[in-house]
């Protein structure tokens, strides 16, 4: 059927290099070591014993020192440092005698990811260092270690990050960016093999193969295509469950249900666009347009429930946001497939979409002409 | 005259721009739509009153205090109080709510005692910005509390006195360049310039495409009449210079001033940049239109090229975090020195001196896909790809009798 490298490119290359792609860059799970600065215009035994344990931190390598404020912000203007520590002159003085001195902290928060968690470090940091000089004087009074926690903290917040306990970001993004791939080009091929029949003039030969039954000739064109994606689908479960060993908390069966689903339904939705619109161009850029869009409005990484409620509304019309649903509960969070019923039964019903208007398909390879 | 065949050629490719609607749409359509949908989606920055349930085996004043604290902080809001955790793990299973706030029975009377106490958090990890709003809305009140806590056992001593016992040194936090710490802010710029690149490929590639089409069923090219393949270049670079010299301006200025975004860039620093920035787009634009067959293939091809560029760009997950062959690989791509440098010009106040790596850059890589595409343009030149005036000629009558016999074939066809 198809003999052209752009199918080959699109269908293989195109998922395999994301998939590689995205599960190499984020291999670390959680940024390690990330650039940041100091100045230090103390200079004390107070102030270098901040920076040392700030240097002790995993996620934080200072790397270098800064003489004042301006020149440590110009690094950071430069992309040297994500964030710096300030520590102004007579911070020991003060703390010594009393007087509540007061260090700063800065990140740059043109780069959100590694600003939030510089600033963790620091923060921790800081508030250690303060309690340190607290827990000396307590001590200093007769108190012991278990009351002089209780009166510098007395309410603990103990965090519990269900699924996901390392807060890795490859688990948190590559889950849903891989079958996000995936499923855009799932999109733009479908309706990219439908029209071109229509545009190279073959489709009335096509229809005719298939005794004149368009839902018979679309579903035997497609079905290749299916197997190959299906495949892919394989690949990159293979890739995140077996291989990196990724949370999947009810096993493999139920993603991999989710995925085939997701397959379908982004065939059956490309079809529907590509019957409703007997252009290429346009139903093509609306294909594109979903396949794209999807990837934002999914909501996992920004929440939809942040979103204008316009588009939260929208959000119900992508298939990519039920597959992100039913992973987040089947894999993620393990929870009784019961819950999930109704995402599975939304992938269905796009699949099914092509019954309202494939008509029109028939029609219009009867009757098509190609414009530009 | 060079001059003249340049703005010769660049007159027809502008002319053919204006009269392709496919093209139209990636050069003026998307450029101006596509910015104010992400802005829009992104509009809210963070997100506010995530909703939590909430066990409280304690039920005590002061459980119910840090409760309601709770629930008053611009992060949360509790949606339910909960008899048990089955019920409270039920609501979050139904994506009711995506925290769970729960106070053990001895919660008050561990703080009695003088020692201390624990509230046990529970994080749906399906967005980490729950994550962040449980973990911030929470700590904000325990330190609040923890405050009044150690006031009242102080008690005798003077304010001033209380203040340096609970904190010795304060300490205050400042996220540079981005007040709220927010997703528009962060994420828009790099988008921004992406657009620009992206938009520019698929253009481009359609041009060439539909080219390469008419090429096939042998009709007229253009370029053909030009001996020097530099100027067919030249003019064709100059007429995508001059259509985003308007798209730059409204996606890079327009779009982040319509919704109040972080803009501190100067203007000569923000032109001296963004110029090579075009350059280097329209070279490689250029240069990968070159594999295009047909006039929608180009959406198979680049279009899924910026999920990965977005990242590698390092706006995401950070540069010095990125394996070595990714961070190389990155380098080839005019949009990563792009975002870059456009995120530090226009969201931190960055002059021209602190991106002169990405700047400089940026005009490398121009030399590098000029060059490349003048090579390959100078080889269709000689291949028969690209032919010269007397083959052309020939092709043309060619070109007509196919017109002619097509209009005919037409005319029979709707006479039966």
């Amino acid at each position: 059927m198809q003999s052209r490298p752009l199918y080959g490119l699109s269908m293989i290359f195109a998922p395999l290099f994301c998939f590689v792609f995205f599960t190499t860059l984020m291999g670390e799970g959680l940024p390690e070591s990330l650039p940041a600065g100091v100045v230090d215009e103390d200079n004390t035994s107070v102030s270098r014993s901040i920076l040392r344990n700030l240097d002790s931190y995993q996620q934080t390598e200072i790397i270098k020192q800064y003489p004042d404020f301006a020149h440590a912000r110009e690094a950071m203007q430069r992309n040297e440092i994500y964030g710096f520590f300030y520590i102004p002159k007579g911070t020991q003085e003060k703390a010594s005698s009393q007087q509540q001195p007061k260090i700063s902290i800065y990140t740059n928060g043109t780069y959100l990811i590694p600003s939030s968690l510089l600033y963790r470090d620091m923060k921790t940091m800081a508030v250690m260092a303060s309690a340190a000089v607290g827990r000396e004087i307590l001590l200093a009074k007769g108190a012991n270690m278990d009351q002089a926690m209780g009166f510098l903290q007395p309410i603990k917040m103990d965090m519990r990050p269900l699924g996901n306990p390392w807060l890795n970001y490859n688990v948190y993004l590559t889950n849903t960016i891989l079958p996000a791939v995936l499923a855009l080009m799932i999109l733009m091929v479908t309706c990219f093999s439908i029209h071109t029949e229509l545009k190279d003039n073959t489709a009335r030969e096509w229809i005719s193969m298939a005794n004149d039954n368009i839902l018979k000739a679309v579903s035997a064109k497609l079905f290749p295509q299916t197997m190959t994606f299906v495949l892919m689908a394989l690949i990159y479960l293979v890739l995140l469950y077996g291989w990196l060993g990724f949370p999947h908390n009810n096993g493999f069966l139920p993603m991999f249900v989710a995925a085939v689903l997701l397959i379908l339904a982004s065939q059956g939705f490309a079809v529907f666009i590509a019957s409703a619109i007997p252009s290429l161009r346009w139903s093509l850029s609306l294909c594109t347009l979903w396949g794209v869009l999807s990837i934002p409005i999914s909501g996992f990484s920004f929440p939809v429930m942040g979103m204008p409620d316009a588009l939260q509304a929208l959000s119900y019309l992508f298939p990519l946001r039920y597959y992100f649903l039913i992973y987040v509960d089947q894999a993620l969070n393990g929870i009784p497939l019961y819950y999930s019923a109704w995402f599975y039964v939304a992938l269905l019903a796009f699949t099914i979409m092509p019954l309202v208007d494939i008509h029109l398909l028939r029609k219009a390879a009867h009757e098509y002409t190609y414009l530009p | 005259m060079w001059v003249k065949d340049l703005l010769d050629v660049t007159g027809k490719e502008l002319r053919s721009i204006l009269s392709d609607v496919g093209v139209l749409v990636f050069f003026i359509i998307v450029p101006v739509l596509y910015p104010l949908l992400y802005a829009y989606l992104y509009g809210r920055e963070v997100v506010r009153e995530v909703p939590v349930v909430v066990v409280d085996e304690c039920r005590s004043a002061t459980s119910r205090e840090f409760l309601r604290k709770c629930d008053a902080t611009p992060d949360l809001r509790i949606i339910s109080y909960c008899s048990d955790m089955e019920e409270a793990r039920n609501l979050i299973h139904r994506h009711k709510a995506y925290g769970l706030i729960h106070i053990p029975s001895e919660f008050e009377n561990t703080l009695v005692q003088g020692l201390q106490s624990t509230v046990n958090l529970y994080c749906d990890m399906s967005g980490l910005l729950y994550y962040k709003a449980l973990l911030s809305g929470c700590t904000m009140v325990s330190l609040d509390m923890n405050r009044d806590i150690q006031m009242v056992r102080l008690s005798g001593l003077s304010d001033r006195e209380k203040d340096v016992m609970t904190m010795p040194i304060e300490n205050e936090y400042v996220t540079m360049f981005n007040p709220v710490n927010g997703f528009q802010a962060f994420l828009i710029p790099a988008i921004l310039i992406l657009v620009l690149q992206q938009t520019l490929i698929l253009g481009v590639s359609m041009l060439a495409g539909t080219e390469a089409e008419r090429r096939r069923s042998g009709q007229l090219i253009l370029g053909h009449e030009y001996d020097n393949p530099i100027t067919v270049l030249g003019g064709k670079a100059l007429a995508y210079l001059l259509v985003y010299g308007f798209t730059a301006t409204y996606v890079l200025c327009f779009v982040p001033w319509l919704f109040h975004m972080p803009q501190l860039w100067q203007l000569p620093t923000l032109v001296a940049f963004v110029v090579p920035f075009l350059l280097a787009s329209i070279f490689f634009a250029i240069c990968i239109s070159f594999f295009v067959r047909d006039r929608e293939s180009c959406f198979l091809l680049f279009v899924f090229v910026s999920v990965p560029l977005i990242f590698m760009s390092g706006i995401s997950w950070p540069t010095s975090n990125m394996p070595a062959f990714w961070k190389v690989l990155a380098q080839f791509f005019p949009s990563t020195h792009g975002v870059n440098g456009f995120a530090r010009i226009n969201t931190s106040g960055a002059l021209l001196q602190d991106v002169r790596m990405e700047s400089l850059s940026l005009w490398i890589l121009t030399g590098i896909y000029f060059m490349l595409s003048l090579f390959i343009y100078e080889r269709m030149y000689r291949s028969d790809k690209m032919p010269g005036v007397e083959f052309v000629l020939a092709m043309r009558t060619r070109a007509r009798k196919n017109l002619r016999e097509m209009s005919r074939d037409i005319k029979s066809r709707l006479k039966k």
